[in-house]
């Protein structure tokens, strides 16, 4: 069963069809953006009817493979006017994947001052109206399903900002918990998702039936070696489920890397009690959990579920990029601030980089001071209440710093620059330039051969070998988003090449045809090529693969560097396409 | 005698008492390596070196007033 509902809004209704031939092997990252790249016109707007919203489960989701429980979703971006695609954990790409959907597409132009539900179950999909939804955020949102439809629903939501259509609105995923903590952030997915009028999708799994390996007994042997790979690494295998993703802020601070008041330093003296250690103790002195995996077959398991001082639930994590965004670059030292933002975030449904960085470029500005927790949580409460000023927050960096007047906005096509300054760190320069989503640390995080010693080492503070190094790993990432995998799992393939081996016999047995690692490219690359096509086509030249002028003008400390890497380098990047 | 600062991250910390760093002596063309070892810290548990915040290996020297950063393999995102 290979499944593509349609939902048109313009009707509104639902039809379900058989996935076309072309689209039979592809999932996740492969499947959005070949939907969008032959369905959406690439210089439309992307709040308008011609835009689609595109809902995919990665290729591996639900087959038992585990860390494979990926959602990708895709369109034309609202933030950044390129192509998209946004992935999150959590239980709804696995609850698709059990009822054989490989993707939904939302198209058309709802009827006006309406809102819908759409409920999905073994017999279809239908709209439903739900106006009295409207105004809620993802917490209320969700609870209202699970106290309706039970337990074992997973839910799709916005919060105010997707209502909104705010530049910066995530879509939301509910976890295991049933909470909507797991997001598809970047790129203002959030909004296009309102601008069709769809405030919440419900996925009862029940009565499915899961895709199944056609090779069944090597699929399994597969299965065994890669889980093999990813204990026994002591990134996957230990450091990430002890201490998550925040322990990345001591080693970034410590490479001189870690953006700091509205990238204005390399280090922030502040770091310490943001730290992961720190936030390792803080959760398992107030009794919350530590290794918390976001959806079920998740071996890593670097989600937290952080408490107050009182032992009462804030938020998961909070994740590295937030922790940042909300503290090192707004001066902020208080990491139960920053869970407060994160859950405000999470509720309003917003993308926490673009976020935070779009607040520390209004302190910039001067509309709050650095350092200030208090006044930015209230900066943000102007989100959920819809003000102009909140408005302004939730459109995201680049926007309100056009709106203040300020230069220094750290955003590649629209798009905030994450936790690594591309100055110290010219390796994810030049992915922040070249990836077809904007500035987009995931695409192909250079951080790891520049930094964290995993999969050679390349000089983070020199130009040489950066090129490579990112067009390799966005190629690598652009197939393991489209397999479903978490991307953490590429901490372990790159280290040991017998892990590439076990994902392409994954796939093999679960296509049940021969397929190897330089399959696996290959598909990397032609997701690559099509998104390329989609931007060139949207108006995109080599002039916009390029960092803001600061960075190559303004030296960092303490290393006291500029982005160096030349233009016509940057332009070889994508040379294979 | 000349002293460097030495920073544990992570697991490491557990080698100095659960600290954050310690100053440790250092004599005329020491290591990174000399100086793990004097902590007691086994370079296979070792995966991210700085030395003043560039990338660093065991062989690196180091010298008076150095910050010497120490991380066992780390990565999220």
């Amino acid at each position: 069963m290979s499944l593509i509902l349609r939902v048109n809004m313009s009707e509104p209704c639902v039809r379900v069809e058989e996935s076309a031939e072309a689209y039979r092997e592809l999932g996740g990252r492969a499947l959005t953006s070949a939907l969008v790249a032959a369905e959406v016109p690439p210089t439309c707007h992307p709040l308008s009817a011609e835009n689609k919203l595109v809902i995919a489960p990665g290729i591996l989701t639900g087959s038992g493979a585990i860390c494979a429980g990926r959602l990708s979703i895709g369109g034309k971006s609202p933030l950044t006017g390129t192509i998209k695609e946004s992935n999150a954990g959590g239980m709804a790409a696995l609850h698709l994947a059990a009822l054989g959907i490989k993707a939904i597409v939302v198209e058309g132009e709802p009827p006006k001052g309406k809102w819908f539900r759409l409920v999905v179950t073994k017999d279809g999909a239908k709209l439903e109206p739900a106006d009295g939804l409207a105004g809620l955020g993802n917490y209320d949102t969700v609870a209202r399903q699970f106290q309706e439809f039970g337990n074992d629903v997973a839910c799709i939501s916005i919060g105010q900002a997707g209502e909104m259509r705010a530049g910066a609105a995530s879509v939301a995923v509910t976890d295991m918990e049933g909470r909507p903590t797991r997001h598809c952030g970047r790129g203002g997915m959030g909004a296009v998702m309102g601008a069709k009028r769809i405030k919440v999708i419900v996925i009862d799994p029940a009565g499915g039936e899961r895709p199944k390996p056609i090779e069944r007994e090597a699929f399994q042997a597969a299965l065994r070696k890669f889980a093999g790979i990813l204990t026994k690494h002591p990134l996957t295998g230990q450091t990430l489920p002890t201490y998550g993703t925040n322990a990345l802020a001591n080693v970034i601070n410590e490479a001189g890397a870690f953006p700091t008041r509205n990238f204005s330093e390399g280090r922030f003296e502040g770091v310490e009690p943001i730290s992961g250690e720190r936030q390792h103790d803080m959760i398992l002195d107030r009794n919350g959990i530590i290794a918390h995996g976001c959806h079920r077959g998740c071996t890593i398991r670097c989600s937290r579920i952080y408490v107050d001082e009182a032992g009462q639930y804030v938020t998961k994590g909070p994740e590295y990029e937030t922790v940042w965004a909300h503290g090192a670059d707004c001066g902020i030292s208080d990491l139960d601030a920053i869970a407060r933002m994160d859950r405000m975030d999470d509720d309003f449904g917003l993308d926490t980089i673009e976020t935070g960085v779009a607040i520390g470029v209004a302190m910039e500005a001067g509309v709050l001071p650095f350092g200030d927790a208090q006044g930015a949580i209230r900066l943000l409460e102007e989100v959920g209440k819809g003000t102009p000023l909140g408005r302004l927050v939730a459109s995201g960096a680049e926007a309100l710093g056009k709106v203040y007047g300020v230069r220094r906005i750290p955003t590649v096509k629209g798009q905030s620059i994450p936790a690594y300054d591309p100055r110290a760190v010219q390796g994810i320069g030049v992915t922040y330039a070249t990836s077809t989503m904007g500035a987009d640390h995931t695409a192909g995080y250079a951080v790891t051969a520049n930094v964290l010693g995993v999969g050679g080492r390349v000089d983070p503070l020199k130009t040489e070998g950066q090129v490579e190094l990112s067009r390799n790993l966005q190629i690598a990432t652009a197939a393991i988003d489209a397999a479903g995998l978490c991307l953490f799992v590429a901490f372990a393939v790159l280290d040991d090449s017998s892990a590439l081996d076990a994902i392409c016999e994954m796939l093999a047995a679960f296509y049940g045809r021969p397929f190897g690692p330089a399959d696996f490219l290959a598909m990397g690359k032609r997701v690559l090529a099509q998104e390329r096509r989609f931007n060139t086509a949207a108006g995109f030249t080599a002039a916009r693969d390029r960092l803001p002028d600061f960075f190559r003008t303004e030296k960092l400390p303490p290393h006291e560097a500029t982005f160096d890497v030349p233009d016509d380098e940057l332009d070889q990047v994508f040379n294979f396409t | 005698m000349p002293t460097v600062q030495v920073n544990l991250y992570a697991g490491l910390r557990s080698y100095i008492g659960g600290k954050a760093s310690v100053a440790v002596e250092v004599s005329p063309d020491q290591t990174v390596r000399e100086l793990l070892a004097g902590l007691g810290i086994p370079p296979e548990h070792t995966r991210i070196l700085f030395v003043n915040g560039r990338p660093a290996t065991t062989n690196t020297p180091v010298s008076e007033g150095d910050q010497v950063g120490v991380f066992p393999a780390i990565g999220g995102g």
